[in-house]
C-alpha cells in the first residue's frame, strides 16, 4: 500500500485530502478460536459467530512526522448497550510478528486501538488475541465518523513507528455481537511503501 | 497458553477467609455502606456495591444472578452471562432540583431520574424483606455477599490480559486496573456475579478484601462496621482461630453454591429461623419454617449437617451444658472476630492532609 506524502494533516476522516489518496480493500477473517488465550474464551465462543466483518477500506498517508491510516468498514446496525464497535491498526515488531493473531509472546505487535464511546486511543502491545498491555499514548490519536452505515476512523501516530514496521494490519470488533479482545476480525499484513 | 494466575508463582500459599453467621444478620447494610463509603465513591462507581446484603429468597443483585452461569463444571469453565448495567440497577440520580428548587415540592415526590436505560427498575436491595412463604409462616433471612476470593478464581483464568490474579501470601483476588482493558470475561466467568464494570474508566472492579487495611493489621471495613458481630475474618489454616474451627473442625460454616466449583472462601453459618405455626397457631416443632430444600439449593446438602449440629449445641446449652461452638458464635468480645487483624484504623499513621488550593481567576483580574 502506498503511503502518500501529504502537506497537511489528514487526521479527520472527512478531510477532502483523502480523495486523492488511493486505498486498498483489505480482507479480514475471524481470529481462530484455537488461538484464543484462555479456556473460558474458547469454550464461550466455540460455535458462536464472530469476526464476520469481511473487509475494510484502508488508506494511508503521512506528512513526514505523522502517519494517517484511514480505516472504513460497514457497521452492524443493532446497538449494544454494553459493548461498542472498535478498530485497531497493527504494526509489526519484526518479521515474525503475526497480524491475524494480534501478535504472540515472542513477537508482539503494536496496536493503536480506537473504541466507540471511549475518549482517545489506546496504544498497546499485543502478544496474542486480546492479550494486550498498555504502552502509553505517545502521540497516538484517532478521529471517527459514522455515516450511511459505515464507520471511518483515522489513526494518527509517529511516521517512524509505521516505517519501522514496514507493514500494517487491521482489526475490527463488532460491538453488536459483543466482540472484544481476540473475538474479532483481523487482516494479514499489508506492506507499506512510503512516498 | 497456560499462565498461573497465582502471584508469585512459588512460596507458601495462605488463604484469608470470612465467616458470616446468618442467624445474626439483621440486614442493616452497615457492611454495604461502610464498603461503599470507603471504596466506591468515584465517578463510574455509583452503581458498584462490592458488599451487598440481599433478602432470601429473592432475585438478588445483579437481578437473577444465580441464573447467569459461569464457574466450573468438572474442572472446565462454564459459559456465563455478563451482568448488564440495568441488571445491577441503582447508581441513580434524583430530581433534587425539581423538588427542592423547581417550585414543585408539593406536587412531585423525590424519585430516581428515569434515563430509559432500565437502571431504575432494580437496585442492590430491590426486593428487600419480601422473602418467601405465606402468613403466618412467612420467612426470610439476609445474605451478605462479596467476592469469594476463590481458591480457583475463574475470573482471573478467563482474563486474556492477566489483569486479575490471586495473591499467594493471603489468597486475595486482585486486579491491576492499569492492565485491565475492560473486556469483562471475568464478569461472565464469575458464577457469583460480584464483579462490576466501571463504564467511566473502562475497567472491571470488585471487592479487594480491604487489602491495604489487612496489610496494616486492620480487619475489612464490612467486618468492623457490622453491629451484629457476625463477620469473622482470619486465615483458613489458623487452627486456633474461629474460621478454621467453624469451617473445618465443626462444619457449621459452609460455602454458598459450592457446586459452582470455584472453591469460595466466604462461608456462612446457615439460618435456623423459627418453627412453623399450625393453623391453630400452635408450634410445629417438626417442621422448620425455612424449607430445608431451599437452604440446600443455596448451601448444598451439608446445610442439614450444619443446622443439625447447631440445634444439638442449642439443646446442650438448654440442658445446662456448655458449647464452644455457641460461645464462639456469640462473640462476647468484639475483637475475637478479627483473628490477627485487630488493629484500630484510627491508630494508623495517615498521610498529612493536603492543603486546599483555590483555583480560579486571580483577584483583581
Amino acid at each position: 500500500m502506498q503511503v502518500r506524502k501529504v502537506d497537511q494533516a489528514l487526521s479527520d476522516p472527512g478531510a477532502g485530502g483523502w480523495d486523492a489518496v488511493a486505498g486498498e480493500k483489505v480482507a479480514l477473517s475471524k481470529v481462530p478460536i484455537d488461538a484464543q488465550p484462555t479456556e473460558y474464551i474458547r469454550v464461550k465462543w466455540a460455535g458462536l459467530p464472530y469476526g464476520e466483518t469481511a473487509d475494510a477500506d484502508v488508506k494511508a498517508a503521512h506528512d513526514g512526522t505523522n502517519v494517517f491510516v484511514r480505516v472504513e468498514w460497514a457497521k452492524d446496525s443493532e446497538p449494544n448497550a454494553e459493548f461498542h464497535d472498535a478498530s485497531a491498526v497493527m504494526l509489526a515488531s519484526g518479521d515474525s510478528s503475526a497480524a491475524n493473531t494480534m501478535g504472540s509472546t515472542d513477537a508482539p505487535v503494536q496496536l493503536w486501538l480506537w473504541q466507540d464511546g471511549l475518549d482517545g486511543v489506546r496504544n498497546l502491545d499485543g502478544t496474542g488475541p486480546g492479550a494486550f498491555a498498555n504502552r502509553g499514548t505517545n502521540g497516538i490519536s484517532a478521529q471517527a465518523s459514522s455515516a450511511d452505515g459505515r464507520w471511518a476512523v483515522v489513526f494518527s501516530g509517529p511516521t517512524a513507528d509505521a516505517q519501522a514496521s514496514g507493514k500494517l494490519g487491521v482489526a475490527i470488533w463488532n460491538g453488536s455481537n459483543e466482540e472484544r479482545a481476540g473475538i474479532g476480525a483481523t487482516s494479514d499484513w499489508v506492506a507499506l511503501e512510503f512516498d | 497458553m497456560t499462565t498461573s494466575v497465582i502471584h508469585p508463582d512459588s512460596g507458601p500459599m495462605r488463604q484469608i477467609a470470612m465467616v458470616f453467621d446468618l442467624n445474626k444478620c439483621m440486614g442493616c447494610q452497615a457492611c454495604s455502606v461502610g464498603c461503599k463509603v470507603l471504596w466506591t465513591q468515584e465517578a463510574g462507581e455509583e452503581h458498584e456495591w462490592w458488599m451487598t446484603v440481599n433478602t432470601q429468597p429473592g432475585r438478588g443483585t445483579p437481578r437473577d444472578w444465580e441464573t447467569m452461569g459461569g464457574g466450573l463444571k468438572e474442572g472446565h469453565p462454564v459459559p456465563g452471562h455478563q451482568p448488564e448495567r440495568a441488571e445491577f440497577g441503582g447508581g441513580w440520580e434524583f430530581n433534587y432540583d425539581e423538588v427542592f428548587y423547581g417550585g414543585k415540592g408539593n406536587k412531585v415526590h423525590l424519585q430516581p431520574l428515569d434515563k430509559g436505560d432500565g437502571t431504575t427498575e432494580w437496585g442492590m436491595n430491590w426486593d428487600e424483606d419480601q422473602g418467601g412463604g405465606e402468613y403466618p409462616n412467612a420467612y426470610y433471612f439476609y445474605l451478605p455477599r462479596l467476592c469469594n476470593h476463590c481458591t480457583r478464581p475463574v475470573c482471573a483464568e478467563a482474563c486474556p490480559t492477566g489483569a486479575m490474579y490471586k495473591r499467594r501470601e493471603d489468597g486475595i483476588v486482585l486486579r491491576n486496573e492499569d492492565t485491565c482493558q475492560g473486556f469483562r470475561f471475568c464478569m461472565e466467568a464469575c458464577p457469583y456475579k460480584k464483579i462490576y464494570f466501571n463504564y467511566a474508566r473502562n475497567v472491571a472492579q470488585h471487592c479487594i478484601m480491604c487489602f491495604p487495611r489487612l496489610e496494616e493489621g486492620v480487619a475489612p471495613v464490612c467486618a468492623r462496621q457490622c453491629p451484629g458481630r457476625l463477620a469473622f475474618v482470619g486465615y483458613l489454616d489458623d487452627e486456633d482461630g474461629p474460621i478454621h474451627k467453624l469451617v473445618n473442625e465443626w462444619g457449621v460454616a459452609i460455602p454458598l453454591h459450592a457446586e459452582y466449583g470455584t472453591g469460595p472462601n466466604i462461608f456462612y453459618v446457615p439460618p435456623l429461623a423459627p418453627y412453623r405455626l399450625n393453623d391453630d397457631f400452635s408450634i410445629d416443632e417438626e417442621t422448620p419454617r425455612i424449607p430445608p430444600e431451599y437452604l440446600e439449593s443455596l448451601f448444598g446438602p451439608k446445610v442439614h449437617t450444619a443446622l443439625g449440629k447447631i440445634r444439638s449445641e442449642l439443646d446442650k446449652v438448654r440442658g445446662g451444658g456448655t458449647s464452644e461452638i455457641l460461645e464462639t458464635l456469640i462473640v462476647y468480645r468484639w475483637l475475637d472476630l478479627f483473628g490477627p487483624f485487630t488493629a484500630d484504623p484510627a491508630d494508623l499513621q495517615r498521610p498529612p492532609e493536603s492543603v486546599p488550593v483555590t483555583l480560579g481567576t486571580p483577584s483583581g483580574a
